[in-house]
C-alpha cells in the first residue's frame, strides 16, 4: 500500500504498527515526533498504531535554527 | 541583573541560535563561549533514508543546562504555527516556543495578523509564547496584553547583519513594556548587541553574527561580553549629551 512520509510517497507492505516502520526504514528512534494525518501519535502508542493506505506521516526533530 | 522567563531565572541576557554552524560541535563550542542559557531550535522534518547513528543536534546540547527553545521558523501561517509548536512541545516536553510566522520568503519579515492569530490561540493552548515581531509598536503591546511573556522585535531584517535600524520605535516598545523585550535578528556585530542593551532591550536574541562570521566561537565570547556591557551602561545611565565642549579636569590652578 501507499503512504506519504516527510512528502514523499513510499510503498509498504499492510499491518505494519509505527514502530516497526521506523525499524525497518532504520529510521532512529530518539528525538523523534511522529504525526500521522496532521495528529501527533505519541511515543507509547507508536506499538499500536497502525499504518494504513493513505496516511499522510510527518516524522520531526529538531535541526539548526535561529 | 538577571532576566526572567515563565518563572525560570537567567543569569545571560544573551539567546543564541543554532543555525548555519558548520557542525554540532561549532555549535556546541560557540553555546559554551557566549555564555547563555537558552538556545533556539528549529522543528523540521527528519532526514530519511540515513544511517541510524546520524548525529542529532539534541545529542549536543546538554538540556539540564541549556533551555532549548523550539521555534516555528518556516511557517508562514498560524496554522503551520500552532502545528509546529505542537510538535516542538511533543519533542522537548516543554510549553515554551519561540512563535515565528513569517510573511514571504523574500525579507523574512513577520506576518503581523497571522502573528497575533497564533499567538492568542497558543496562549488558549496553554503555551508559553516568546513572539517574534516587527517593530510595530502598538502590535507589540497587544501582543503582551494577549499573554506572551517575551516580545521580541528584530532590530533588522533575519540574516542581513544590518544592526540596529529602528532605535526610536524599540525605545518606545521597551517603554510601554511590562514583559521583556528581546531584540531578534538583524543584529551583525558586538556593537549591535551592545546598543541593543543600551536602549534598555531585556535581552539580545542572535544566530547568523555568530555562525557567520569567521570565528563562530570568538565572536560567541564578543557577544557574551557585548551584552553584558551594554547593560551595565543602560543600568549606570550615561551622562547628558552636551553641543559644548566641557573640560575633563578643573579650569582653577591651570599656568595660563
Amino acid at each position: 500500500m501507499n503512504i506519504i512520509v516527510n512528502g514523499d510517497k513510499i510503498s509498504i507492505e499492510k499491518n505494519i504498527n509505527l514502530e516497526n516502520f521506523l525499524k525497518l526504514n532504520n529510521i532512529n528512534n530518539k528525538n523523534i515526533v511522529i504525526e500521522v494525518n496532521k495528529i501527533i501519535i505519541t511515543k507509547s502508542m507508536w506499538k499500536e498504531k497502525k499504518i494504513k493506505e493513505g496516511d499522510v506521516i510527518e516524522i520531526i526533530t529538531a535541526v539548526g535554527g535561529g | 541583573m538577571s532576566l526572567i522567563l515563565n518563572n525560570k531565572l537567567y543569569n545571560s541576557r544573551l539567546i543564541i541560535g543554532s543555525g548555519k554552524y558548520k557542525n554540532f560541535n561549532e555549535t556546541k563550542n560557540a553555546l559554551k563561549s557566549s555564555g547563555a542559557e537558552m538556545i533556539t531550535v528549529a522543528i523540521k522534518r527528519t532526514n530519511l533514508g540515513q544511517d541510524t547513528n546520524q548525529e542529532n543536534l539534541l545529542n549536543f546540547i546538554d538540556s539540564k543546562k541549556y533551555k532549548i527553545l523550539p521555534n516555528t521558523a518556516g511557517c508562514f501561517t498560524a496554522d503551520d504555527a500552532i502545528r509546529v509548536s505542537l510538535l516542538g512541545k511533543e519533542l522537548l516536553g516543554d510549553n515554551l516556543v519561540k512563535l515565528e510566522v513569517l510573511a514571504d520568503k523574500d525579507t523574512l519579515l513577520p506576518n503581523e495578523e497571522e502573528t497575533l492569530v497564533a499567538a492568542k490561540e497558543l496562549v488558549k493552548l496553554g503555551f508559553s509564547i516568546m513572539v517574534y515581531t516587527t517593530d510595530n509598536v502598538a502590535l507589540a503591546k497587544e501582543l503582551e496584553e494577549i499573554g506572551c511573556i517575551a516580545v521580541m522585535p528584530l532590530a533588522s531584517p533575519i540574516g542581513t547583519g544590518k544592526g540596529i535600524m529602528n532605535s526610536k520605535n524599540l525605545k518606545k516598545i521597551i517603554y510601554n513594556a511590562n514583559v521583556p523585550i528581546i531584540v531578534d535578528a538583524g543584529i551583525g556585530t558586538a556593537s549591535d548587541a551592545t546598543i541593543a542593551m543600551e536602549l534598555g532591550c531585556d535581552g539580545v536574541l542572535l544566530n547568523s553574527a555568530i555562525a557567520m562570521s569567521d570565528n563562530p566561537i570568538l565572536m560567541a565570547e564578543a557577544m557574551k561580553y557585548a551584552v553584558i556591557s551594554g547593560r551595565k551602561a543602560y543600568e549606570a545611565k550615561r551622562m547628558e549629551i552636551s553641543d559644548i565642549a566641557i573640560p575633563s579636569s578643573n579650569k582653577k590652578n591651570s599656568i595660563s
